[in-house]
């Protein structure tokens, strides 16, 4: 099992913007296997209240989304981990096909990530797999992308 | 109160131009939930927010034909170029039907310093609700 101390070590990403709580399973250069509990503490749910119909408790799409391409993230940066955005090569999220959304995702749920390394052209990584919940599929990712860039890559451009 | 979102503010929505294109923006402010996380010391808007603005500009313009469409699938995104606080995201909409009777959105997102993203979604429609195509379903 891989906690939050080395996943930390490989994601910039923090509260409440960390995303992925456990790694249970990876083959580096190859597949991982993340979990992340939805917990209505998180602060998208904050401004609900009792008059709230259930189906707007749903965990955010984007979220789900981002969970994942995090999941995906712990992978790519498996043997060179960098969690500053400010140095070196950094993650880019370069697009996204084919993500599909088969059931709602409500607190209380653990999701499992499932991640494969499709593909590595250079610095782009083309990723595949599945989010499941209680034994059903509630999202598959057809392909997202991924680029390693210089980080001045992310700085707006001066004129 | 809206449903759960990673965005703060509302995505506002401007006045239609057709049924079938819309335009939305929305201005992302340096209060927004996720920047504190996206990054510690630098932050920058997530892709997956530009998605959201999509979606919630999407569900904000739905066409009457399609209420009650849920959000089905994110068939592509493409992320062009990023998005930081105090920048306006302006959201350019077109909806179209497919053969199958599923809704789709296509949206070109864009700040100041030009294209942030392109954004494709797909929303089923309500059962009961498909094309008169087949013709054999029973009454």
């Amino acid at each position: 099992m891989i906690g939050q101390r080395d996943i930390r070590a490989r994601l910039p990403h923090r509260f409440p913007m960390l995303l992925v709580d456990r790694v249970v399973d990876v083959v580096p250069g190859e597949r991982l296997v993340a979990l992340k509990a939805v917990t209505c503490n998180e602060p998208w749910y904050e401004p609900l209240g009792a008059d709230t119909p259930e189906e707007d408790f749903a965990y955010p799409a984007s979220l789900l989304v981002e969970s994942w391409c995090q999941s995906a993230g712990v992978l790519a940066t498996w043997d060179d981990p960098n969690p500053d955005v400010l140095d070196g090569q950094v993650m880019l999220f370069g697009g996204m096909t084919g993500v599909e959304f088969h059931r709602p995702v409500l607190p209380g749920e653990v999701l499992e990530h499932r991640v494969r390394l499709d593909r590595k052209v250079d610095d782009t990584l083309l990723f595949e797999g599945e989010t499941r919940s209680a034994g059903e599929t509630v999202m598959t990712v057809g392909r997202i992308v991924m680029a390693f860039r210089p980080a001045a890559a992310l700085r707006p451009a001066t004129a | 109160m809206p449903a759960a979102s990673p965005l703060r503010a509302a995505v506002e929505v401007l006045p239609a131009e057709s049924e079938l294109s819309a335009a939305a923006r929305f201005t992302v402010a340096d209060t927004e939930t996720v920047l504190p996380g996206h990054y510690p010391g630098f932050p920058i808007f997530p892709g997956v927010c530009l998605v959201e603005c999509a979606r919630q500009g999407a569900e904000a313009t739905l066409p009457p034909q399609a209420k009650g469409a849920t959000l089905a699938a994110v068939e592509s995104t493409r992320f062009t170029g990023p998005v930081f606080p105090g920048d306006q995201v302006d959201i350019a909409m077109a909806w179209k039907r497919t053969p199958a009777g599923d809704w789709q959105m296509r949206a070109q997102l864009s700040t100041g310093r030009g294209p942030a993203a392109g954004v494709r979604l797909r929303y089923a429609a309500p059962a009961g609700d498909a094309p008169a195509a087949g013709g054999e379903e029973a009454a």
